[in-house]
C-alpha cells in the first residue's frame, strides 16, 4: 500500500499546520516576545542609566529604534497580506507574529519612554501606539470568538444566498400583496422599501433596528387582524402575513450576519488609521529628536 | 377609437418583452386590480387608480377616483387632461404610462421604473456586507492622520524654529516647538522653557560649551584643560565605542557641559553630578594621563587615595608654607604652640581637678572636653582658631599684681609689654619694711640689733629694682607662664631678657579639594575621629585616615554601608570655597520639604 | 464538364464524381477541394446551414484552432475565433469556390458499390455518386417524437435562446440534462411569464446531473416548473398536448413542445451501409485504411466519425480524402510533421510509416490498429528511448500514462529497501497500468534493463485504445490485477506463485454506497481497491462507526483469512469502484508458502486492529467524540472527498470570512480565483468549499476534445492552455468546481491600491471594473478555470499559504482520521 504511506507522509505535515494563528508552532511567537519582554525588562532594572532611564540614554536610543523598526515590520502585514508572492511563507505565521511582537512592543515602547510622559510629540506617539495595540486586543478577541458564530448562523448560505432570499420574498410578497387594500399595501410597501442593508453603524453594530418595516408591518397587520373574524378561503392577508414573517426571520438572520462581520471588522477602522498615525508621529518624534539634537 | 396599451416589462439579461392589447372603450381604468386595463402591479397603486376616459376633441382626461393623485411630467396631479398628439408621461407610483399617438390610435406605453423592492436594486456583493460606506474609510482617515501629526507636531514646529531663527529672546507665548520637549527643564533653567532655540540653535547641531557659557560666562570654570581632560578620559573601549561611534555619527563631540549636565529630567534641582562621570577620568587615570600627581579613584569605598592633608611646613607668616602629605606617612605638625592633648582631657589630676574647681564659673564638666577650648564656626563646617584669652585664660592666667582689687594680668602676645610691666612693678614697690624699724610695734632689746635690721632693709630697698630682670627670666624660662605653651627664642647675648615668642599658625582646613563638615557629623563623638586624648604632643596631627571615614562611609555601590557616598559628597566638579553643590542641595533639601528625590549614589 | 455550374439544382439527378454527408468543417473542406478539383460534387447538408454542429455553439462562443503545431491544409480559412466569423467565413468561402451545396438532405439509405451509389435523401429524392465521403460527425440526429402530432403546432428539438419565449405554455419533453436546462431556462425570469411543464417517462431524473435536478426540484417548489414525472405525451394539437400520466389522459394548454430526448448516433445508419467498426464499444470508430476509405469500398469516412474530434483535422482530412479519391496517393498527411517531429528522438534511419509498422507489430496491445488508427493513436502517445540502466519512473512518482515497449526490456524494483532485487518485464508487453488504472501514484520503480524504446500512452489515448480494441483492454485489466496483486504483496512473490489467485479473481463493480463486506458475515474473500475507494465501517453501540478509508491500492478482507471467524467490520464503498475479488482459500495458500508475506500481512492486520481498538477505548470513554468523529468522516466521505486526491477544508472555528483565500487565488491565476468559499456544505464547523478535490479518476477528463486536462507531478489535476472552451469539463463536474471565464485585464499595482485605492484592489475583480477596463475590440476566449494546485508556484497552494487563522487547510483523504481527531480535540 505504498499509495497510503505517500499519502500520510505528507498528510502529518499538512495536518500539523492545523492549529490556529494563536497556537501557530506550538505558540512559537509567544514564546519568542515572552523572550523580548523578559530581556527587556531584566536589562531595564539592570543596566543603570544615570541619571536615570529615558529614551535619551544609549539604552533607550536601543530600545527606541528596535521599537520603530518592529513597528514598521509589523505594518508590513497590510502588504505581505495582499500581495500573493511565491515563496513558502505563511500569513498564519505572520499574523501570529504580529500579534505576539505587537503585544510585546507595550513593553518595549513603554521602556522606551522611561516612564517620562509628558504633554508632548513624544508622549503622543506613544499613545498612539497603544491605541493602535489596544485596537489590535480587541481584534484578537473578535477574531478568537466570532467565527463559529459567524458559521452557525449562516448555517450554509451564502451571503448572496442571503440576498437573493431577500429578492424572492420580496417578490413573493409583492405578488401575494396585489389583491391588498390600499392601506394593507402600504404597510407591505413599507417593507419592501426599506434597504434590509441600511440603518448605519450603530444598527449594524448593535444589531437593534427599531423601526424595522417589517417587523411593524406585520405587527400593525395582526392587531388589524386580531378582531376580525377569520374568513374562510385563503385571505391573502394570511399569505402575505406568513411571508413577512419568513421575510423578518431572513431579515435577523442577515441583521445577525452583518453584525458579526461587523465586529470583525470594526477594530481595523481604529487600528489602521491609528498605525499610519502612529508612523506619522513616529518620524515627527524622530526627525524632532535629531532637529533639536 | 381604441386605446393601445403596451405593457413593456424587462427580463433579468435585460431584453424587453412587449405585450399591447388594444381595448375598445372610451374609459378605461388605471389600478392594481386586474379588472383594469392598465393594471399596475404596484402595491403603491390603489386598486383603482384613476380613469383615463376620451374626450370627443380627442384629448383624453386623466382622472384619480381614488383621490390619491399620480404625476404628470414629474408635477403631482389628481386630474389633468392631454393632448395624446403631445404626449405626456403619467407616473402611477412606480410605474410610468408614456401616452402617445399612433396611426390615430392612442397609445399607452407602461413600464416599471422602480424596483419593486429595495433588496431587489443592484447592488455589489463585495461591498454590501462589509462596514463600507458606515464608517470614514480606512484609506482616507490613514491619510488624514498622517498629515495632521505631521502638520502639527513637525512641519508648525519647523516653521516656528524658522521664524525666530536668531532671534535674542523669544516673545512669551506658545511656541510649537516646546512640543517637542522631552521634560521640564530644571529650577535654574525654568525661564528658558518657553524658549528652545536659547540652547538649541542650529538644527541637528547639539547643544554646545558657548550656549551655556553665555550665562554661566564666571561660575563655570574649567575643571581641567580641556585637552587634558579629553586625555584623562581616553579613547571608548568595548560598548562605548559603539556609542561613540554613534555620537560621532550624529555629531556629539565629546566632553560638552551637556554631557553631565543633561536636561529635560524634569522639574526640580538639576540633578547632581553622577560619580560615573568622575570615574569615566579618574578611574585608572595614570595610565592615560602619565604626568599626572593625583591618585586613581573611581569610588569611595572602592578606589580612593589616602587623604592628603595640606600640612603646616612652618608657622607664622601670611600664608605659611605647606606640604600636601599623605597621612599614611604620618606627617607631624608643628604649629609653634605646645599643647599636650591628653593632659587636658585626662579625666585625673591636676587640670581636671582645676576644672571642677573652676567648673562653677564656667560650666566645665568633671574634667575638661574638646568644646571647653574648641569652638565652632558660625557654620558649624569648621573651627574658630583657639584664641589665649577666651579658651586657655580661664586656667592659665597672666595676673602679676593686684591693686586695689584689681588684678594686672601681662599682655598676651606682646613680650616687651610684658617685660615693661614686670620692671614698672619692681621699680615702683620697695620691699616689706621690717618692724623694729620704727613703729609702734615690740622691738628685741639692744641697740645692735636695731642697727643691723635697718642696714639690711637699707641694702634690699637698694637692691629692689634688679629682681625684675630675675621675674622676666622666670616668665620666659620653663615654668614660667610663657614658656609653657610657646616657643621662646633666647636672649640675645647673656644676662639680657629679651626673650622672644615664636610664631603661631592655627590650620583651619587641611583639605581644599574635598569637603569636610563637621556639622554633618555632629551626632559622632570627636575622639571617635580625632585621637586627642591619647596625644601628648601637640605635634601630633589628629586628621582621620580614609580607613576612619571608610567605617561609615561606603562608596557608591555599597549600598550595605551607613552612607553610600559619591563622588559628589565631599568633590565639586567646579570646585570653590563653599560645600560641594550636592550637599549644598541637601540642605537646601532640609530647609524646604523635599518634593523629589535625589539619585543617592 | 465546364458546362456544369456550382449550385445547380437541375442535375442533382445525374451521377456525381464524389457526394460529401455532412457540410462540417470536413465535409465542408472536402467539398472546396472538390470544387477546386473541379469534380462533379454535391454537399449534402440535413440543416438549412452548414456546419450545424458549430451553427448551434451559444452565441458568440470563441472557438479554438487545436492543436496549434498542426498546419492547416485545406481550402477553408479556419483559424481560432468567435463561432460567428468562422462560419461567415465558410458561408462565403464555400460560396466563393463554387461548393455545391443542397439543404435539408439528409440521407437515409445508401445502396449500391464503388462507382455506382445510390444515396436516397428524405424528401425521397435520390442521387448518384461514384465515390462518398461520410463526413457526418457524431451528434448524429435528435430523437423525435413518437406521438402524432398536428401539423401547425410547433415542435422543436433545441432551443437555442430561451429568452425569446415569453407568455407561452411551453412542454419540455426528456430528463436529461438538456431538457431540464432549457426548463428551467424558459422559466428563470417570471418577467418572460411562461408556464413550463417538463415531462419524465421515469420517476426519477436518473440521467440528469446531480445538481441540475436540485435546481429543478427548486423550481418546482417555487412553482416556476411544472415537473411531470412517469408521463409521456400522447398526442400534440394545436396549443394543446395530451399526456399519458399514471392516473389517466389529461390534456393541458400548450403552445409550444421542446423535445430533448437525446439523439441517436449515426452508426446505426453509418453501418448499414456496409462499414464496419472496429468494435462493438460505444467510443469505437469505424475500420479505415490509410485513404480513410472503409470496409465498404467507395465510401470514405473523416471527420469526428472518424475518430478525429478537432475542426484543423477534419478540415485537413477532408482535403486528403478527395486528393487520394482524385489518385493523388503518394500524399502525406497533414500531421506528418508532428510525428515526424515525435520520432526525432528514436534512432534515425525509420520513416514515419516504418516507425509506426514498427510499434503496431512489436506491441502486443497496439497489434489490432490500423494505421490511420495508429497515427491518431501515436499524435496523442510520446515515444521514448533510455539507455540501458536509465530509470523511466521512480516510486511514488505521480503519473497516469501507460507505458509499451517496442524494443527492449524493463526492470521492476519490487523491494524499495534493496533495489537489487527486481522483476523483468520483457518486450511488447506494457508497465505503468497502475497508475492508469487507480490515478494513484507509480507503485514501484522501473529502470530499462538495455536500450529501450517505449511508447508512452497518455490516459486518454488508453481509454481511447481500450475502447476500440476489446482485446487490449483484456491484457491490459490482466495485467494490472497480475502486477497490482505481485505490487502490493511484493515480497518476492513470481508470477507464477500467483497464477492461480490471477485465476480464481474476478474484477467486481461496486456501486457508491454498496457493501463487499458485511459485518459478522462469513466469508474469507479478500477484496483489492481497483478503482475508487472503500471505507470501513464498525457497529458500535447500534450506530455505524467510521474506522478507517481504504485509498486504491489497498486490500481488505484478510483479517478473517488470517485470524478466522467472522468479518469484524463492514467494508463499502465511498465511491462508485472496482475491486478485485481474490479466492480466499487460493491465496490461503500463497500465504503459507511466503512466510514472510505472512508475516507482513499480520503486520498490517495488526495495525488495523490498533485502529480498532482505539476507536472501542475512545467510545468507553466518551462516545460523544466517537459519533462525532464518524459523522465527521462520512460527511467528507458524502462531499466525493471519499474520491479526492487533496482537498480543501475550512475550519469554521477559525474562519473569519475575510476571503483572503479567494483573493490570494486569484492574484496567483492571472486574476480568476479557483474557489469558493462561502459556498460548500458545513459540519461541526468543518466546511468544504466549493474547489477542486482532485479526484482519483476526474470527471473532467472524462470528455476534453484536446486532451487539455492531466494529473501534474504533484497529483494536481489541472489545464493547460490547449483548452478550448468547449465547457465539457465544466459540465462533467459533479461539484461544479469549474468555471468557464475570461482572463480580466490587468490591474494596477497593489501599492498604488494600497495608497491611492486605485483598481478594484486583492482579488477577483468585479464585473464592472472588468466591463470598464477591457478593451472589447480584442476578443477574448472563455476557458475552463480550475485548481491546479498551484503547481509550479513556490511555497504551494495559495489560499492555504494566505490564510491569516489558520482556518483553510489541504488534506489527502488518508488524513480524515487524523483531521477529524483534531477536530473532535477542539470540539
Amino acid at each position: 500500500m505504498a499509495s497510503n504511506a505517500v499519502a500520510s507522509q505528507t498528510g502529518r505535515k499538512k495536518v500539523a499546520m492545523h492549529d490556529g494563528f494563536l497556537k501557530h508552532a506550538g505558540f512559537r511567537w509567544l514564546k519568542i516576545s515572552s523572550g523580548i519582554i523578559l530581556l527587556c525588562i531584566v536589562s531595564y532594572i539592570f543596566i543603570d542609566v544615570s541619571p536615570r532611564h529615558n529614551g535619551g540614554s544609549w539604552y533607550g536610543y536601543t530600545l527606541g529604534t528596535i521599537g520603530a523598526l518592529l513597528i514598521l515590520w509589523l505594518t508590513m502585514l497590510g502588504v505581505r497580506k495582499r500581495a500573493m508572492t511565491s515563496g513558502s511563507w505563511s500569513l498564519k505565521a505572520w499574523t501570529s507574529a504580529h500579534i505576539y511582537l505587537g503585544l510585546s512592543l507595550i513593553v518595549i515602547g513603554t521602556l522606551h519612554t522611561g516612564f517620562q510622559l509628558g504633554w508632548n510629540i513624544h508622549t503622543a506617539a506613544y499613545v498612539f501606539m497603544m491605541i493602535v495595540i489596544i485596537s489590535g486586543i480587541f481584534g484578537i478577541y473578535f477574531y478568537a470568538t466570532i467565527p463559529d458564530k459567524l458559521s452557525d448562523n449562516r448555517d450554509e448560505m451564502t451571503e448572496t444566498e442571503m440576498l437573493e432570499n431577500l429578492r424572492s420574498l420580496d417578490r413573493q410578497l409583492h405578488e401575494s400583496a396585489q389583491p391588498l387594500s390600499a392601506e394593507h399595501a402600504a404597510l407591505v410597501l413599507q417593507s419592501l422599501e426599506q434597504d434590509p442593508f441600511g440603518g448605519g453603524f450603530m444598527r449594524r453594530i448593535a444589531g437593534k433596528y427599531p423601526d424595522c418595516a417589517t417587523r411593524i408591518a406585520q405587527a400593525d397587520l395582526r392587531r388589524e387582524r386580531a378582531y376580525q373574524p377569520k374568513m374562510g378561503g385563503d385571505d391573502p392577508l394570511d399569505k402575505v402575513d406568513a411571508l413577512l414573517e419568513k421575510k423578518e426571520a431572513t431579515l435577523a438572520r442577515v441583521r445577525r450576519h452583518l453584525r458579526l462581520k461587523a465586529m470583525l471588522q470594526v477594530w481595523l477602522f481604529i487600528h489602521v488609521p491609528m498605525t499610519f498615525a502612529l508612523i506619522g508621529s513616529l518620524s515627527a518624534h524622530i526627525i524632532s529628536v535629531f532637529f533639536y539634537w | 377609437m381604441t386605446f393601445i396599451v403596451r405593457q413593456i416589462a424587462t427580463t433579468a439579461d435585460g431584453r424587453e418583452i412587449v405585450r399591447s392589447n388594444p381595448f375598445d372603450s372610451d374609459q378605461i381604468g388605471i389600478g392594481r386590480s386586474t379588472e383594469n386595463a392598465i393594471h399596475l402591479p404596484d402595491l403603491a397603486v390603489n386598486p383603482d387608480h384613476a380613469t383615463i376616459s376620451k374626450r370627443e376633441d380627442g384629448h383624453i382626461v386623466v382622472e384619480s377616483t381614488s383621490g390619491q393623485n399620480f404625476t404628470l411630467d414629474g408635477k403631482h396631479r389628481v386630474s389633468v387632461t392631454i393632448d395624446p398628439a403631445d404626449g405626456a408621461e403619467l407616473g402611477f407610483g412606480g410605474h410610468v404610462i408614456i401616452v402617445g399617438e399612433e396611426e390615430g390610435q392612442i397609445l399607452f406605453t407602461v413600464k416599471r421604473v422602480e424596483a419593486l423592492s429595495d433588496s431587489a436594486e443592484d447592488r455589489s456583493e463585495s461591498t454590501l456586507y462589509t462596514l463600507q460606506g458606515l464608517l470614514p474609510g480606512k484609506r482616507i482617515s490613514a491619510w488624514g492622520f498622517v498629515g495632521l501629526v505631521l502638520a502639527a507636531f513637525l512641519i508648525w514646529p519647523i516653521y516656528t524654529w524658522a521664524t525666530y531663527r536668531g532671534v535674542e529672546e523669544r516673545p512669551d507665548q506658545f511656541h510649537a516647538d516646546t512640543m517637542w520637549s522631552s521634560g521640564a527643564l530644571s529650577q535654574a533653567h525654568h525661564s528658558l522653557e518657553g524658549d528652545c532655540q536659547a540652547c538649541h540653535v542650529d538644527a541637528f547641531v547639539t547643544v554646545t560649551d558657548k550656549t551655556c557659557l553665555t550665562c554661566h560666562e564666571d561660575d563655570a570654570h574649567d575643571h581641567a584643560k580641556p585637552d587634558r581632560l579629553l586625555t584623562a578620559r581616553g579613547g571608548p573601549e568595548g560598548f562605548e565605542k559603539i556609542g561613540a561611534a554613534f555620537a560621532s555619527a550624529f555629531n556629539k563631540p565629546p566632553g560638552r557641559c551637556v554631557e553631565c549636565h543633561t536636561e529635560h529630567e524634569g522639574a526640580g534641582a538639576m540633578e547632581p553630578t553622577a560619580q560615573k562621570f568622575c570615574a569615566d577620568c579618574h578611574e585608572g587615570m595614570d595610565g592615560r594621563l602619565t604626568d599626572t600627581k593625583l591618585e586613581n579613584a573611581s569610588d569611595f569605598g572602592l578606589e580612593h587615595p589616602q587623604f592628603r592633608p595640606a600640612v603646616l611646613q612652618k608657622p607664622g607668616g601670611k600664608n605659611p608654607p605647606r606640604k600636601r602629605i599623605s597621612l599614611d606617612e604620618k606627617p607631624t605638625e608643628y604649629n609653634g604652640l605646645k599643647f599636650p592633648h591628653d593632659l587636658h582631657l585626662s579625666k585625673t589630676g591636676g587640670v581636671a581637678q582645676m576644672g571642677r574647681r573652676l567648673s562653677a564659673k564656667y560650666d566645665f564638666g568633671p574634667s575638661l572636653v574638646c568644646k571647653d577650648c574648641h569652638t565652632p564656626d558660625p557654620k558649624g563646617v569648621r573651627f574658630e582658631p583657639v584664641d589665649m584669652q577666651e579658651d586657655c585664660g580661664m586656667c592659665h592666667s597672666l595676673a602679676f599684681d593686684e591693686i586695689g582689687g584689681t588684678v594686672r594680668t601681662l599682655r598676651h602676645g606682646e613680650p616687651d609689654m610684658v617685660r615693661a610691666d614686670l620692671r614698672a612693678y619692681y621699680r615702683s614697690t620697695r620691699p616689706t619694711r621690717p618692724i623694729n624699724l620704727g613703729g609702734m610695734k615690740r622691738r628685741r632689746p639692744g641697740a645692735s640689733n636695731d642697727i643691723r635690721v635697718a642696714s639690711d632693709y637699707a641694702r634690699a630697698v637698694q637692691f629692689r629694682p634688679s629682681r625684675a630682670n630675675l621675674a622676666i627670666n622666670e616668665v620666659f624660662s620653663r615654668g614660667g607662664a610663657c614658656f609653657d605653651c610657646h616657643g621662646i627664642t633666647p636672649p640675645t647675648a647673656r644676662g639680657r631678657v629679651d626673650f622672644g615668642i615664636k610664631p603661631v599658625t592655627q590650620t583651619d582646613r587641611y583639605m581644599h579639594n574635598g569637603w569636610f563638615s563637621h556639622q554633618a557629623h555632629n551626632d559622632e563623638e570627636c575622639t571617635s575621629c580625632h585621637t586627642a586624648d591619647t596625644s601628648n604632643d601637640a605635634r601630633d596631627l589628629l586628621l582621620p585616615g580614609i580607613k576612619t571615614c571608610r567605617e561609615c562611609h561606603g562608596g557608591e555601590f555599597q549600598k550595605a554601608s551607613d552612607v553610600p557616598s559619591t563622588c559628589a559628597m565631599c568633590h565639586d566638579y567646579h570646585a570653590d570655597e563653599g560645600a560641594p553643590w550636592l550637599i549644598k542641595e541637601q540642605q537646601k533639601d532640609k530647609r524646604k520639604k523635599p518634593d523629589k528625590k535625589i539619585a543617592q549614589r | 464538364m465546364s458546362e456544369w455550374q456550382g449550385g445547380d439544382r437541375k442535375r442533382v439527378s445525374d451521377k456525381y464524381r464524389v457526394v460529401i454527408v455532412g457540410s462540417g468543417p470536413a465535409g465542408m473542406s472536402a467539398a472546396g477541394r472538390a470544387a477546386q478539383k473541379k469534380l462533379k460534387h454535391v454537399l449534402l447538408e440535413k440543416t438549412d446551414h452548414l456546419s450545424d454542429t458549430i451553427f448551434k455553439y451559444q452565441k458568440g462562443k470563441h472557438v479554438m484552432a487545436t492543436p496549434s503545431q498542426l498546419v492547416l491544409r485545406s481550402d477553408m480559412d479556419f483559424d481560432a475565433g468567435k463561432r460567428e466569423a468562422i462560419l461567415g467565413t465558410w458561408d462565403e468561402q464555400t460560396a466563393g469556390h463554387g461548393v455545391n451545396v443542397q439543404y435539408n438532405a439528409e440521407p437515409v439509405k445508401i445502396e449500391g458499390d464503388e462507382g455506382d451509389f445510390t444515396i436516397s435523401l428524405k424528401d425521397g429524392s435520390t442521387i448518384k455518386a461514384e465515390t462518398i465521403v461520410m463526413a457526418i460527425g457524431t451528434q448524429g440526429n435528435p430523437n423525435l417524437v413518437r406521438c402524432p402530432v398536428e401539423d401547425g403546432s410547433n415542435v422543436q428539438y433545441q432551443l437555442d435562446d430561451p429568452g425569446e419565449y415569453y407568455d407561452e405554455h411551453i412542454t419540455v419533453i426528456g430528463s436529461g440534462d438538456a431538457g431540464i436546462e432549457n426548463a428551467l431556462g424558459l422559466a428563470a425570469d417570471a418577467a418572460q411569464n411562461n408556464i413550463v411543464t417538463i415531462l419524465n417517462r421515469s420517476p426519477e431524473f436518473a440521467r440528469a446531473k446531480k445538481a441540475n435536478v436540485k435546481l429543478l426540484m427548486e423550481a418546482k417548489e417555487n412553482g416556476k416548473v411544472d415537473v411531470r414525472t412517469e408521463t409521456t405525451p400522447s398526442e400534440i394539437k394545436n396549443g394543446e398536448l395530451v399526456l399519458e400520466t399514471r392516473d389517466g389522459q389529461e390534456t393541458i394548454q400548450c403552445d409550444r413542445i421542446i423535445a430533448r430526448m437525446g439523439s441517436a448516433p449515426p452508426r446505426k445508419f453509418v453501418e448499414e451501409c456496409g462499414i464496419e467498426f472496429t468494435s462493438e464499444d460505444r467510443e469505437a470508430y469505424p475500420k479505415l485504411s490509410p485513404a480513410f476509405e472503409s470496409t465498404k469500398k467507395g465510401i470514405y469516412v473523416i471527420g469526428a466519425l472518424a475518430g478525429y474530434p478537432l475542426i484543423k483535422h477534419c478540415m485537413n482530412q477532408g482535403y486528403d480524402v478527395i486528393e487520394f479519391i482524385n489518385g493523388n496517393t503518394d500524399l502525406k498527411p497533414a500531421d506528418e510533421p508532428i510525428l515526424e517531429e515525435k520520432f526525432s528522438s528514436l534512432p534515425k534511419g525509420k520513416s514515419v510509416d516504418e516507425w509506426l509498422e514498427f510499434f503496431r507489430a512489436n506491441i502486443s496491445i497496439l497489434n489490432e490498429l490500423s494505421p490511420l488508427q495508429m497515427r491518431e493513436f501515436m499524435l496523442d502517445s510520446e515515444p521514448r528511448r533510455y539507455g540501458r540502466g536509465d530509470v523511466v519512473f521512480e516510486k511514488n512518482e505521480p503519473g497516469s500514462s501507460l507505458f509499451a515497449i517496442a524494443q527492449g526490456s524493463v526492470a521492476v524494483e519490487i523491494d524499495p529497501n534493496d533495489p537489487s532485487i527486481t522483476v523483468p518485464i520483457e518486450e511488447g508487453s506494457i508497465f505503468g497500468e497502475v497508475g492508469l488504472i487507480s490515478g494513484r501514484r507509480r507503485g514501484a520503480t522501473i529502470n530499462a534493463a538495455e536500450d529501450l524504446i517505449v511508447v508512452e500512452i497518455s490516459r486518454t489515448a488508453a481509454l481511447k485504445l481500450q475502447a476500440s480494441v476489446p482485446a487490449a483492454k483484456r491484457a491490459i485489466t490482466n495485467i494490472s490485477t497480475e502486477r497490482q496483486l505481485l505490487q502490493m504483496f511484493g515480497s518476492g512473490l513470481t508470477k507464477e506463485d500467483i497464477a492461480e489467485v490471477v485465476e480464481t479473481s474476478e474484477i467486481v463493480n461496486v456501486r457508491a454506497g454498496e457493501a463487499i463486506i458485511e459485518e459478522g458475515s462469513e466469508g474469507n474473500d479478500i477484496y483489492v481497491v481497483r478503482v475508487g475507494s472503500m471505507v470501513v465501517e464498525k457497529e458500535i453501540g447500534g450506530k455505524p462507526v467510521f474506522l478507517s478509508y481504504l485509498p486504491a491500492g489497498s486490500y481488505v478482507g484478510e483479517m478473517t483469512l488470517i485470524a478466522g471467524g467472522y468479518r469484524t467490520a463492514t467494508v463499502k464503498a465511498a465511491i462508485k469502484s472496482e475491486v478485485i475479488k481474490i479466492n480466499g482459500d487460493a491465496f490461503k495458500k500463497v500465504l503459507d508458502q511466503h512466510p514472510d508475506l505472512m508475516r507482513k500481512a499480520k503486520k498490517e492486520m495488526a495495525s488495523r486492529q490498533d485502529v480498532n481498538a482505539f476507536i472501542e477505548a475512545k467510545k468507553d470513554s466518551f462516545s460523544g467524540v466517537v459519533d462525532y468523529y464518524s459523522g465527521v468522516a462520512n460527511f467528507l466521505i458524502d462531499n466525493g472527498i471519499g474520491e479526492a486526491t487533496d482537498v480543501l477544508l475550512i475550519d469554521e472555528n477559525l474562519c473569519v470570512g475575510c476571503d483572503n483565500c479567494e483573493k490570494a487565488c486569484a492574484d496567483s491565476h492571472e486574476g480568476l480565483s479557483r474557489l469558493d468559499r462561502e459556498a460548500g456544505r458545513t459540519y461541526a464547523h468543518l466546511h468544504v468549499p466549493t474547489s477542486c478535490r482532485h479526484c482519483e479518476h476526474p470527471h473532467c477528463m472524462s470528455d476534453c476534445p484536446p486532451d487539455a486536462i492531466h494529473r501534474g507531478p504533484d497529483g494536481e489535476v489541472f489545464i493547460d492552455d490547449t483548452c478550448i472552451g468547449c465547457g465539457n469539463c465544466q459540465r462533467y463536474c459533479p461539484y461544479g468546481v469549474i468555471r468557464m471565464d475570461k482572463v480580466p485585464p490587468k490591474k494596477p499595482s497593489l501599492l498604488s491600491w494600497l495608497f491611492f485605492g486605485s483598481g478594484p484592489g486583492p482579488g477577483e475583480p468585479d464585473k464592472a471594473w472588468v466591463a470598464d477596463n477591457t478593451d472589447p475590440s480584442v476578443e477574448k476566449a472563455k476557458k475552463a478555470i480550475k485548481c491546479d494546485m498551484c503547481a509550479g508556484i513556490a511555497g504551494g497552494p495559495a489560499c492555504v499559504r494566505a490564510c491569516p487563522t489558520g482556518a483553510a487547510i489541504r488534506v489527502a483523504p488518508e488524513e480524515f482520521l487524523t483531521v477529524a481527531k483534531l477536530e473532535s480535540e477542539d470540539a
